[in-house]
């Protein structure tokens, strides 16, 4: 028999739950539509001009007089949302290649400390964002290397190769190596099994990897805040520049459109998977 | 005739995690002719499965030789290996079609898609699965995934199929249908099967020979009704069948017949043989080999278990020692507690040399 009371009380549990993990968005969505400049917390009404500003297809921003306050906002931002998806895109290509291929290394073939090297793959991800930026920076101007774009890829694949790796192991760990030994029996060499057999059965682990892989490269701040050169900003860093000299609607807009990009790259893993799995 | 495959002298030493050494082959020497069906049967952990593993490629041994059609077996991986498998687990391709599933020996060998389609429509329709190429092995049922499994391991035409427990994960009912029609199909294709398995029913029903497998070793090898009349050794009478195995001392020999008696004092007759009086040896009986009659060892029904047209009986000799297993024919007033004599055919009882 079902408590009534009891289960009033889980109800509003639930909503509250929810309400405190999204009322966050919902109000930084709500100010970006708020026409006021000087304070968003006071609603004027309702404007797109921090859109179109942002966009470069008005020039309202918050500080008029100021012009270079419309580069700062359209130019640069775009450059760094630039920076941001190429960092992105070469990391998500490298480290769920070397993730996943290291994903199959391990657990298909036996050799020497392997119980050593899947802890030592863990590592990256447990370490404090921090630490690892540090530690990146120092190594990159130890050895002499210029920081820029590549030092950005570069930095973001040692940990992201770490998250990859995991999914795909997750994945691997579901499949019966009698498959693989089933294709070898019908006459298959190593290669067409990993083309034909194994590559197709962890495909919803590898897209799961990468799409992770590539949300968090986007995300990141603290890692990349110490390892990007003056020149190469991304989209994270440039928004730290800008919050550091006050919070202006512009970052309401910017922040309402990256809600929008997750949500519909969620939704196209949610798909990828369902479709994966009929 | 040449074996087609011949194994001499196979060993296997595993490494356990305790740090022993357990030996899964311990020297196993067999042929298995051309259009033959073999069984190796044994507990789990007697070295069948990695006999098996030894044939497709997947387990190397550390020495011995395996032939196969004449050819040597060492060192070739299992893609280059002339025989195929049917996995405990069938190993279906979840991402393909039955259809692909089929094919795929073909399509890795590459034969035309138009010659491959007409092969994989022949397959199904050997195992009875015509029209189904089109499904996902998700959308079949366990019996059908089988005959997926059973038709892609035989499309290529292999001398040899290895199957690996392939029915232990069927109901009875479609477990003892499966094995007709696979000894069927095995006639049909003219290929020899090596079949693994821990149940000893299947193994009598469908193989022409048995290999009795313990620890690493054969312990016999012969037809289903040699292995069940005359098991070797106490291992093989236990594992293959009811048995009722009986320490006896010879007491007299009268001409073709022995007299033969328990520590107990019960009495057997069995083939004379050479016995010599005072030689103590163990008299195999199975359940049937005992009837109940008016005469004959007086025993007491401690349990009858009805069984259709059987009744299967533990009696009780009043004698004394163990209990014995008896089938006999249902018969009114054989229950708990009632009194029977048991008669059996001096002929049919097998004699161990052991005690």
């Amino acid at each position: 028999m079902r408590n009534p009371v009891g289960w009033a009380a889980l109800t509003a549990f639930s909503l509250a739950f929810f309400a405190f993990i999204y009322a966050p968005l919902f109000v930084i969505i709500g100010y970006s539509f708020n026409s006021n400049p000087v304070n968003m917390m006071i609603w004027e009404h309702f404007t797109f001009d921090w859109y179109t500003g942002l966009l470069g297809l008005s020039d309202r921003t918050t500080d008029v007089s100021n012009r270079a306050a419309y580069v700062e906002s359209t130019d640069q931002m775009l450059a760094a949302l630039r920076t941001s998806l190429t960092v992105a895109l070469f990391t998500t290509t490298i480290s769920t290649v070397i993730g996943t291929a290291t994903a199959i290394a391990l657990a298909r073939y036996r050799f020497r400390m392997r119980g050593f090297y899947n802890g030592f793959l863990m590592l990256p991800m447990m370490m404090p964002d921090i630490v690892l930026g540090i530690g990146l920076l120092i190594f990159f101007v130890t050895i002499g290397m210029k920081l820029s774009m590549l030092t950005i890829i570069i930095g973001h694949c040692t940990f992201l190769t770490s998250y990859v790796f995991i999914i795909v192991q997750a994945r691997i760990a579901g499949i019966d190596p009698a498959l693989e030994e089933a294709s070898a029996d019908l006459g298959a060499s190593e290669w067409v099994t990993l083309r034909k057999v194994l590559l197709p059965q962890l495909t919803p682990g590898i897209l799961g990897g990468a799409l992770l892989a590539f949300v968090i490269s986007m995300d990141d701040l603290v890692i990349t805040y110490f390892i990007s050169g003056t020149g190469d900003t991304t989209l994270p860093v440039f928004i730290f520049g800008m919050i550091r000299r006050g919070v202006k609607p512009e970052i309401n807009a910017i922040a309402t459109l990256i809600i929008l990009a997750s949500v519909v790259i969620a939704a196209l893993g949610l798909w990828l998977r369902s479709r994966k799995t009929d | 005739m040449s074996a087609l495959l011949e194994i001499r002298d196979a060993r296997r030493t595993f490494v356990t995690p305790e740090g022993g050494r357990l030996a899964a082959l311990d020297g196993v020497s067999l042929d298995v002719s051309a259009n033959e069906f073999v069984t190796l049967l044994g507990p789990s952990g007697c070295g069948k499965t990695t006999l098996l593993r030894a044939i497709s490629g997947f387990e190397t041994l550390d020495s011995g030789t395996m032939r196969l059609g004449g050819a040597d077996l060492t060192g070739l991986p299992p893609f280059r290996r002339p025989v195929n498998t049917v996995f405990q687990s069938y190993a279906l391709f979840g991402h393909m079609t039955v259809a692909r599933n089929v094919g795929y020996a073909l399509e890795v060998a590459g034969v035309a898609k138009a010659a491959r389609e007409a092969e994989v429509a022949e397959a199904l329709e050997k195992v009875g699965l015509a029209g189904l190429g089109a499904r996902k092995p998700g959308q079949l049922s366990g019996g059908q995934r089988q005959r997926v499994a059973l038709a892609r391991a035989i499309i290529a035409k292999p001398q040899l199929l290895l199957l690996d427990e392939p029915l232990s994960a069927l109901d009875r009912n479609l477990r003892q249908q499966m094995q007709l029609e696979l000894k069927t199909l095995q006639h049909s294709l003219g290929i020899a099967f090596i079949f693994v398995t821990h149940d000893q029913e299947e193994a009598l029903t469908m193989s022409d020979r048995i290999v009795v497998m313990r620890a690493g070793q054969i312990e016999q090898i012969g037809t289903p009704r040699d292995i069940y009349r005359h098991p070797k050794n106490r291992f093989v009478a236990e594992f293959i069948g009811e048995t009722n195995l009986m320490p006896v001392t010879i007491d007299r020999v009268d001409g073709s017949e022995a007299l033969a008696r328990t520590a107990e004092g019960v009495e057997l007759r069995l083939p004379a043989s050479g016995r010599k009086p005072g030689e103590q040896v163990t008299a195999v009986l199975r359940p049937a080999d005992f009837t109940l009659g008016a005469s004959g060892i007086p025993a007491t029904v401690s349990r009858a278990v009805y069984l259709g047209s059987d009744l299967y009986v533990f009696v009780q000799p009043k004698a004394g020692g163990p209990e014995l297993r008896v089938i006999a024919r249902d018969t009114a007033g054989v229950e708990a507690g009632a009194t029977v004599h048991l008669s059996h055919d001096p002929a049919r009882v097998h004699v161990l040399e052991a005690a």
